[in-house]
């Protein structure tokens, strides 16, 4: 559209005759340009300095200079804020209080929110909360690409009102009907929930909530709500605990909810020459076995007889003939009396209660009757009922939140069947998954960290949920749906915080008060009586149950967990703790089974681990699994991972493994009803870890007994934590002391150094996670992996002993003589034990003074800082990967790849939503740059900075770094030990401290605590 | 005629009658003539392989070094033993030509000039490696200290990947000079016998307007004699640089004090027996068995059993002092060597380089042209794994046992590998066809032409 505007050219247009303005309006210029008499000139012009050939090349240069500086590189726009918010300072962090809750985890976390986008998820520490690496990855599923972004009826988008319109429609017919509309939750712990789904039930009538955790803990429940009246689940803390013994519970990782590493680690350090002493009777291999004093391997049917015998010794006093591992651990409980307690793992109610039954007869302080924990309420006999009533056309409507039962239900088909048999079905999703797919109405739910909310973890504490970030999607809270239609104009933050102030802060705390904390605990009042239970009745019908030839028990990893998270590339390529591998879930079986079946682990031409296939039929159903040969494994058992084997709503390479769910009859992890059959192919794994054993090299993991460590007479530095020695001068002169430079002042400013305990470590893997959060590590994917290419700047060593405990590999190594002896003892070395001793140690960059990597940079990309960490400097290095070649740790990870925005590596870094979750304080690596731990600088220096603008020295134990800021059992203590008052400052000092590989004499700024274990025989 | 007493000379190094003029004739006759199909096949071939090579590069290049079969634990593996490789094998030429030279080992003339050829094609082979192996090519000039507007950054004069650049450097710079001055009046011979313009320009650029004065001789002289005295240092100091890429590091199996002498030998033992190759070929092709004759292919050979039973000697020394020195990690690394996973490599480097040599004690055996070529070829071979051996099997399993894993190299690796034999034959046989290949000027100096000639006519063998 043309334009009449007139625009001014200038003043003189204001006179209405103005010669120039006339003159303008036919000529470009006033004046005539001479050009004519100038080129006549014909004297001036040759005269002239300028020559043509000198013109044209002026002609020639602007040009080529205007076209240059016309190139330049693709401009990414940022946009700044056209009015700031009063909140958000760009480039500083805002921390938010609120708590995780999925219905697996249950944490009070703080988020780490950065322009409004949460980046990463820290423990709340005020409020004694505790992260695993699943909590730790959950920022990252708020920005999945593949979430269910709007509300969806028969699987074509629709608005909310729409939806709303269309399901209160339906239920009020279902009201009038007198149909039953039930509500299928996961445990959500919520009071508010809870009130509003009663809100529910008073609006439509026959409502019933169902709730179904897709790893059952309901036989647990069961028992402590036959025995104590509660249906909760008691707290155990286990720093109380002189004398552990499991029995198949795998406590340190999801055993009812999790959580009880941070208890046992304190009692597993050392203090006063005690430390807790810990049995494990386990079919698996599982974290909390390979952290055990004493490891019996045996099937679960033999585990079921083992609690047996307990059950009669300890509270029958029956003093019949055991078996020495029993008799052992028997005996360990009798004399640790109130400090003892037992735990069983074994979904079956009668466990169960046998097992509060020798607590009670112990008198245990260390289980905690009143103090329950509400993160486990599922009801398998109710989840049952109902699908059963489903098929029966009884149910008129079905509610589902947060749960997807098309996957995780071991007859999924049934639960299909009765859907279609519901008149409303609902379900809210976060995720377009299995169930979202099933049902009428897939309502899209916010992520945690977008929504409101209330939970009480445990008795008395009640912690909130609040937003860290405006809703991503067209999304709305279960809760607020609830709300509108019963017809409520509140939304859900007024209502909880109604009912906050009404119920449960008593006045005691303001809201804002209790929302900054993310907690409020209340004073509880009232214990529990135990009941008088026929305990002899539930023995009876435990010792009827019978095992056989091959028993499988499935159990969840520390990484996926239930699956919820699968479509998380961080869960994916975190290597389990155990086999070090990932992107899979396999069988996990012993030597001894494997050589009788065929089945086999090779290491093809790369390096990289193939297994076997095997199909399993538990009860009728077949898959085809691949094997990995697990050492530890008892013998007639197998494991099995639950939580993989997902297809919808995941990203191709995410779909990995096989779903354990469908093995999964009447929610128990201990299956009997099995067969095994090799078939024929091999499965490529993705292993982190291709050798196993630490092959007699005690100076790596050093460890003692507990007795060794108490005896006063020995001198560390001689025995226990024998220090290297070279010849200098012809004199043995500690390889600490020599040096070949002189060194700087160290004690000026801060020298950072970082201590793990091997004794407090778990091997859980939070750190991992929270490394690659905070460090923007990319994830390479399974191919990648498989091919020993890794990118994590933290990982998590697993060694297995040869002999029966390292002690003994190196005593087998030292008496080898000859080369013939020699070489045979180091090929044996190579094979772990049948049932070997396991031992975690965390290993990042060592920080070394004396680094080799930094000698051999040819162009001095890596150097030393002054505060102790060995820096890499991305935009100077070239790629020659002779760091990584000459780093003793092999802790440098080079790119091989460009990793981000690449479509070959499909992961989060590669979609603008997932870019979000990276941390704007460090760096995105090209390819063909070599990157590794940094020691968090980004947060030692965020921190100096901090005392500095507030004009104070740094705060003891103030520095922190990201895998010691998650590290909930405090394996890792950072600090500078140039502040006498830092933790670590003692740590380093303590006759427990050594350096990795100390005789290359790289002088590491990383410490490792010999650990020490409590073998006892009774 | 008996009254004359006859002392018994040397073996003529030029058999054959040949006149100073035939000489011209014969070393200009592959420049003058036409190339046979037999050149053109064997060119086709080259360039293939450059090709490919090329392509493998550039996929390298531009996808990142992941095409490689590298990983976190192995972070050299073909592209340095090819590097170390390449290197040691340019090492014939400069022993040839400036260490023989100062010894006055005549016999060296009728081969220096291949053999130098041979280690500039190879020395460029070998340079290429430690430019591609980076991550970022594109920074490559970051090792280089070049001035910079970044204050104090600096390169790493501590690095011996920084010393490598000024080895390599230093002596591609010194040989291809030395090579160039023997070729200055060999391409005014070239100038003068060609007929065609073009060809006749080309030779009178290349041959830097040598006129033959004896000026220009007496400068030819002293200059190569002072080339050959900065060159013979870089014998010895070139492969000693390259050995401290590993000696200097702090893995078991590279952090040895021998690494020097042995690389080195290591060195003129592949690097003889590439000239060997070579030569036994173009002899042949290019007619020129008069001048390489089988006393030459001898002498290689005694070379090569000499270093290749030096070689023998360290390594049996390294496992000695593995099992000496008392450390385990050091036993370990030897240990795995010889029986780990890649002991067939390890099983192929000993028989290749120590016991393929020792034929050569036979004279039989060292004087058969055919056995000379097998063994030339197995000894590189050999070689290539030694490397190879020390590298992988250094790296593979080090320190600590959860990182150890293997290496196994994809299709760009092996390609890149062939094309750089590509590449390196594609320059010499175009060498072959372009420049004297016999420094012809040198070895008419030892043709004994007048004594011969009176002999012929004394004994009557009137032609």
């Amino acid at each position: 559209m043309a334009s009449n505007k007139k625009y001014w050219k200038s003043v003189e247009e204001l006179k209405e005759t103005s010669p120039i303005v006339d003159t303008l309006k036919h000529n470009e210029f006033v004046d005539e340009i001479p050009t004519d008499e100038f080129l006549a000139d014909k004297e001036t012009l040759e005269t002239s300095s300028t020559t043509r050939r000198d013109f044209l090349k002026y002609v020639g240069f602007t040009t080529a200079a205007a076209s240059l500086a016309a190139c330049e590189g693709p401009v990414v726009k940022t946009i700044p804020y056209v009015i700031k918010p009063d909140d958000i300072i760009p480039g500083v962090a805002d921390y938010y209080a609120t708590t995780m809750v999925d219905g697996f985890d249950f944490a009070n976390i703080l988020v780490k929110v950065r322009e409004g986008r949460p980046i990463k998820i820290e423990p709340n520490k005020e409020a004694n909360g505790s992260t695993n690496a699943r909590v730790q990855a959950s920022v990252l599923s708020l920005y999945d690409s593949l979430r269910l972004k709007a509300p969806k009826a028969n699987g074509s988008e629709i608005s909310w009102e729409e939806a709303d319109k269309q399901i209160v429609a339906k239920l009020n017919e279902l009201k009038e009907a007198n149909s039953p509309i039930v509500v299928l939750t996961n445990t959500c712990a919520s009071p508010s929930t809870k009130k509003l789904i009663n809100k529910l039930g008073d609006t439509y009538g026959n409502v019933q909530h169902v709730i179904y955790d897709a790893v059952s803990e309901s036989a647990a429940l069961d028992a402590f709500e036959t025995m104590y009246g509660t249906r909760a689940l008691p707290d155990y803390n286990l720093e109380k605990a002189a004398v552990i013994v499991s029995i198949g519970a795998d406590f340190l990782a999801d055993w009812q909810g999790g959580g009880f590493d941070v208890g046992y680690a304190k009692g597993r350090i050392p203090k006063n020459g005690k430390m807790s002493h810990h049995i494990q009777f386990e079919s698996n291999m599982t974290l909390t076995g390979a952290n055990a004093d004493k490891r019996v391997m045996m099937k679960p049917s033999a585990q079921i007889s083992t609690l047996l015998k307990i059950y009669q010794a300890i509270v029958k006093g029956e003093s019949t003939e055991l078996p020495e591992a029993v008799k052992n651990a028997v005996n360990q409980l009798k004399k640790a009396g109130s400090k003892a307690v037992v735990l069983t793992g074994i979904q079956d109610k009668n466990a169960q209660l046998l097992a509060l039954a020798i607590n009670k007869a112990l008198n245990s302080e260390v289980i905690d009757v009143n103090a329950m924990r509400n993160i486990r309420h599922g009801n398998d006999a109710k989840v049952s009922q109902l699908i059963a009533d489903m098929n029966a056309g009884k149910i008129g409507a079905i509610i589902i939140n947060n749960a997807n039962p098309v996957y995780t239900l071991p007859n999924a088909k049934e639960f299909v069947e009765g859907l279609s048999k519901v008149k409303l079905s609902v379900a809210f999703t976060m995720q377009d998954n299995e169930t979202a797919n099933a049902v009428q109405f897939a309502l899209a739910t916010p992520h945690y960290l977008e929504s409101w909310g209330d939970a009480v973890i445990k008795k008395g504490h009640y912690s909130l949920i609040q937003p860290t970030i405006q809703p991503l999607f067209k999304t709305r809270q279960f809760q607020d749906a609830l709300l509108v239609w019963t017809g409520s104009n509140t939304s859900y933050y007024d209502f909880i915080k109604e009912s906050w102030k009404s119920n449960v802060l008593d006045g005691n705390k303001s809201w804002n008060q209790a929302l900054h904390d993310g907690i409020y605990v209340k004073e509880t009042t009232g214990t529990v009586e135990a009941v008088d239970v026929d305990t002899d009745a539930a023995a009876k019908a435990l010792s009827e149950v019978k095992g056989s030839d091959f028993e499988l028990t499935l159990y969840t990893k520390v990484s996926l967990g239930d699956g919820q998270m699968a479509n998380n590339p961080w869960l994916q390529e975190m290597p389990d703790p155990i086999t070090r591998a990932s992107w899979d879930n396999y069988i996990t079986m012993s030597k001894a089974d494997a050589e009788k079946l065929g089945v086999v682990n090779i290491h093809v031409a790369n390096g990289a681990l193939n297994g076997s296939y095997v199909e399993v039929t538990v009860n009728g159903v077949k898959e085809v699994l691949p094997v990995i040969i697990q050492p530890g494994q008892a013998k007639g058992s197998l494991g099995l991972a639950l939580g993989y084997g997902r297809k919808q709503g995941l990203k191709e390479e995410m779909q990995t493994g096989k779903n354990a769910y469908q093995f999964y009859k009447n929610f128990q992890n201990n299956q009997f009803d099995v067969t095994v059959k090799l078939v024929s192919g091999e499965h490529e794994f993705a292993c982190v870890q291709l050798q196993n054993t630490l092959m007699g090299r005690g100076d790596i993991v050093k460890e003692t007994t507990l007795d060794t460590f108490n005896n006063t007479a020995l001198d560390p530095k001689e025995t226990w934590n024998k220090v290297a020695v070279v010849s200098l001068d012809h004199k043995e002169v500690e390889a600490t002391k020599v040096d070949l430079w002189d060194s700087f002042d160290r004690s000026i400013g801060h020298h950072f150094n970082l201590s793990i305990d091997l004794n407090a470590c778990t091997g859980c893997g939070a750190c991992v996670i929270a490394c690659h959060a905070e460090n923007n590590v990319p994830v390479v994917g399974k191919r990648e992996i498989r091919v020993s290419r890794d990118m994590h700047w933290l990982r998590i060593d697993r060694y297995y002993s040869h002999e029966e405990d390292f002690a003994g590999d190196v005593e087998l190594k030292e008496n080898s003589s000859g080369v013939i002896g020699y070489k045979e003892t180091m090929s044996s070395l190579e094979d772990p034990s049948e049932n070997p001793s396991v031992v975690f140690q965390p290993v990042m960059c060592q920080h070394c003074n004396h680094a080799p990597c930094e000698t051999v940079c040819p162009v001095a990309a890596t150097s030393h800082g002054r505060q102790g960490q060995n820096h890499m400097a991305y935009n100077r290095c070239v790629g020659t990967r002779y760091c990584a070649n000459n780093c003793p740790y092999k802790v440098r990870r080079f790119n091989w790849f460009n990793y981000p925005e690449n479509d070959e590596f499909d992961y989060y870094m590669n979609d603008d939503l997932g870019k979000m979750v990276l941390n704007p304080d460090v760096t995105i690596r090209s390819r063909g740059v070599m990157e590794k731990c940094s020691l968090c600088m980004q947060m030692t220096q965020a921190t100096i900075l901090k005392a500095k603008k507030e004009g104070r020295p740094v705060n003891t134990d103030e520095f922190e770094v990201a895998c010691s800021n998650a590290c909930s059992t405090g394996a890792m203590v950072f600090g500078d030990v140039n502040n006498e008052n830092d933790t670590v400052t003692e740590l380093v000092k303590d006759k427990r401290a050594y350096h990795l590989l100390e005789h290359v004499g790289t002088k590491p700024n990383v410490v490792y605590q010999v650990k020490v274990r409590n073998i006892q025989e009774a | 005629m008996s009254s004359h007493y006859e002392a018994p000379i040397r073996r003529p190094l030029i058999i054959g009658d040949k006149s100073y003029h035939d000489i011209t004739v014969d070393v200009a006759a592959p420049v003058e003539g036409k190339a046979n199909k037999l050149w053109w096949t064997a060119f086709t071939i080259a360039l293939l392989a450059f090709l490919w090579g090329l392509g493998a590069i550039i996929y390298t290049i531009g996808t990142g070094i992941g095409v490689w079969g590298l990983n976190k634990t192995v972070g050299w593996a073909w592209d340095i033993t090819n590097f170390v490789w390449w290197v040691g094998i340019g090492h014939a030429g400069t022993l040839i030509s400036a260490v023989l030279l100062l010894f006055r080992q005549k016999w060296r003339m009728g081969i220096n000039r291949s053999a130098e050829a041979m280690t500039i094609f190879s020395v460029v082979q070998a340079g290429l490696f430690p430019v591609i192996h980076m991550g970022r090519v594109w920074n490559a000039h970051f090792v280089l200290p070049l001035p910079n507007q970044f204050g104090t950054l600096w390169t790493n004069f501590n690095s011996p990947l920084l010393w490598d650049v000024f080895a390599i450097s230093t002596y591609l710079s010194v040989s291809l000079v030395f090579w160039w001055t023997g070729l200055l009046p060999d391409f005014a011979m070239l100038r003068d016998r060609a007929i065609k313009p073009f060809q006749k320009k080309i030779y009178s650029l290349l041959s830097f307007g040598w006129t033959g004065r004896a000026k220009d001789w007496q400068r030819f002289e002293e200059v190569s004699l002072v080339l050959a005295g900065l060159a013979t240092p870089l014998v010895l100091s070139v492969h000693t640089i390259v050995s401290f890429d590993f000696a200097t590091s702090v893995i078991p199996g590279w952090h040895t004090t021998i690494f020097p002498p042995y690389f080195v030998a290591g060195a003129v033992f592949s690097g003889f027996a590439m000239v060997n190759t070579l030569l036994i070929i173009m002899r042949k092709v290019s007619n020129l068995e008069a001048y390489i004759t089988e006393q030459h292919i001898e002498l290689m050979n005694i070379v090569i059993m000499i270093t290749g039973s030096i070689v023998g000697c360290a390594y049996i020394t390294e496992l000695f002092i593995a099992w000496y020195s008392g450390v385990e990690y050091e036993q370990y690394a030897f240990l795995n060597r010889a029986t780990g996973p890649y002991w067939w490599a390890y099983l192929l480097m000993m028989s290749c380089n120590v016991f393929s040599p020792q034929f050569m004690w036979s004279k039989k055996l060292r004087t058969s042209i055919t056995f000379s070529f097998i063994i030339s070829i197995v000894v590189n071979i050999g070689m290539w794994f030694e490397r190879f051996v020390i590298i992988v099997t250094s790296l593979h399993r080090d320190y600590l046992p959860s990182s150890w894993t293997m290496f196994s190299p994809t299709f760009v690796d092996i390609g890149i590998y062939v094309g750089t034999i590509g590449f390196f034959f594609v320059l010499f046989l175009l060498y072959a066809r372009t420049f004297p290949v016999i420094a012809q000027a040198e070895v008419k100096s030892i043709l004994k032409s007048s004594g011969e000639k009176f002999k012929q006519l004394r004994d009557g063998n009137h032609e």
